[in-house]
């Protein structure tokens, strides 16, 4: 994107947008969203004593309904995934996976996003770790709290109480790591000041080059330039602190 | 009947009233089954079960390979637990103890979760109106006649009104357990030897005590329907208070980060 003065031939800034996220996925992140939050609030309807009144009768009814209907597509959708993009997914399953950068970038975030200073970050991929945090957390507890619901839906009275008992504890488990992640991701997302673009990419598809290159350095630059800048940046820090 | 705070309540109190069966007068006649059905208007079952429902609120059953001239008899129904685990794990209240420490049914408030079916130690509660896709259902057992029940005194219930032999009987707990500990002086005087007061302390004291002749096991009761630590108990008073913590603790988290990082970021501008 060219923005350019009325009246003038001269560029003043220029925006080169790149394509971060396929259509697909980023379909399958919004239903995954669309299905996660009604499935969390009504699981946390019967999960806090505080909103009890809403679990009750006809109305608690409701609640277990559209658990039962927004956890069908919920489930499906990775499963939709890898029939339709089988590579894919095996791709995305991939880089959720943690590296010794990704130690690293847990070490600086706090100084990161909290203080807002930009010191050398390690470089990222396409994703950076706190998206793979909540990426992993999101598929291990897809996993949990699908075969410890299915008990819980189809299995009561049919397998051993003992067996429900881990069932109910385990699901209740799994929903406190997704929901607590998942707020995370959504203040992360949505309302802190610098990270807007990861909003827009997932919207759009796109991020800004500039955006990338800072952020997702591996990613834009590749993983032997990017570990050179790195280098740089840490060294020029290092004396920036020492003089 | 208003819940009341006693789902908390680790001993039975003064004023509770209690059910005492004495296994060595019944003579598995029924009348106590009848009267319940009749009570409690609850359909008849489709195919007899060996086991309570939603809609058999009691039941009697015999231990197995014992001769019917030994009185083999036991009646099954809700124990109305002093800790009940189907109170604690109710995430609507349906499940609730009344004033005389009863658990008593609030079937309007009952969303058909069927926790209490499976935390049960004793497998009462049976759930009704089932339909498996979408979890509609209700909670259906013995409620103590709560129907009919004054909220002082001892009250009345059908299954001891029906008895004919006076097995079942119903008065003051206090007085029951001095009852009871009579009788077992005297069956075991009679040769009964491993007669046995059941209900006195197991899960901090039930509202339906049983003398039985012979170990709980044998009439298919838990030894120790609760233990020191149940997963009811973990689940109610460890996993819950812990989940609300830590989703409380991340929200809090969250909006703090904003700010922080908010006046952070400002200031950086500022600079």
């Amino acid at each position: 994107m060219t923005v350019r003065l009325k009246g003038t031939e001269r560029d003043i800034v220029t925006i080169r947008w790149i394509p971060k996220y396929t259509t697909m996925e980023r379909l399958g992140h919004w239903l995954h969203t669309a299905t996660f939050v009604p499935l969390a609030i009504t699981g946390l309807i019967l999960y806090v004593p505080l909103l009890q009144s809403l679990s009750q009768g006809q109305a608690g009814l409701f609640v277990r309904l559209v658990h039962r209907i927004a956890v069908v597509l919920f489930g499906l959708l990775p499963i939709l995934y890898f029939i339709v993009q089988p590579r894919r997914f095996i791709m995305s399953i991939r880089e959720f996976m943690f590296d010794k950068d990704d130690i690293g970038w847990v070490l600086s975030a706090f100084s990161y996003y909290l203080l807002g200073r930009h010191a050398a970050m390690p470089p990222q991929g396409r994703l950076n770790t706190g998206e793979k945090m909540n990426g992993l957390i999101m598929c291990v507890t897809w996993v949990v709290l699908g075969v410890t619901g299915l008990v819980m839906w189809f299995g009561k009275g049919a397998v051993p109480a003992g067996l429900f008992h881990w069932m109910v504890l385990m699901h209740d488990l799994a929903m406190i790591a997704a929901v607590a992640m998942f707020l995370v991701h959504l203040f992360l997302a949505v309302a802190h000041p610098l990270m807007w673009a990861g909003l827009v990419s997932m919207h759009f598809g796109v991020t800004s080059a500039a955006y990338a290159a800072e952020h997702h350095a591996r990613w834009y630059y590749g993983p032997k330039r990017a570990r050179q800048l790195y280098e740089e940046a840490k060294k020029k820090a290092v004396s920036e602190t020492s003089h | 009947m208003q819940p009341s705070d006693r789902a908390s309540a680790s001993a039975p109190d003064e004023d509770d009233v209690a059910i005492l069966y004495d296994a060595s007068k019944c003579i598995g006649c029924r009348a106590c089954e009848r009267a319940c059905k009749e009570c409690n208007n609850l359909p008849a079952e489709p195919v007899p079960l060996s086991d309570l429902s939603a809609i058999t609120w009691n039941l009697i059953k015999q231990r197995k390979g014992v001769d019917q001239a030994d009185w083999p008899f036991f009646n099954f129904q809700c124990m109305h637990c002093t800790d009940a685990a189907c109170v604690m794990v109710c995430p609507t209240g349906a499940l609730y103890k009344d004033k005389r420490s009863f658990v008593a049914v609030d079937e309007d408030k009952c969303n058909g979760c069927g926790y209490c079916t499976q935390f049960c130690p004793f497998g009462v509660p049976g759930l009704k109106d089932i339909n498996l896709i979408t979890g509609e259902a209700k909670v259906g057992k013995c409620i103590f006649c709560c129907q009919n029940q004054p909220q002082e005194g001892i009250g009345r219930v059908a299954c001891v009104e029906a008895c004919p032999t006076g097995a079942l009987t119903l008065d003051w707990r206090e007085n029951q357990l001095e009852v009871a500990r009579d009788r077992i002086a005297q069956l075991k005087a009679d040769g009964h030897s491993k007669a046995v007061l059941y209900g006195e302390s197991e899960a901090g004291g039930l509202h339906c005590l049983s003398i039985l002749l012979d170990e709980p096991s044998a009439y298919g009761l838990p030894v120790d329907p609760q233990g020191p630590i149940t997963f009811s108990s973990i689940w109610q008073k460890i996993i819950q208070p812990l989940g609300e913590v830590a989703l409380g603790a991340t929200v809090l988290g969250v909006i703090t980060a904003f700010f922080v990082t908010r006046r952070n970021i400002r200031m950086e501008e500022v600079e």
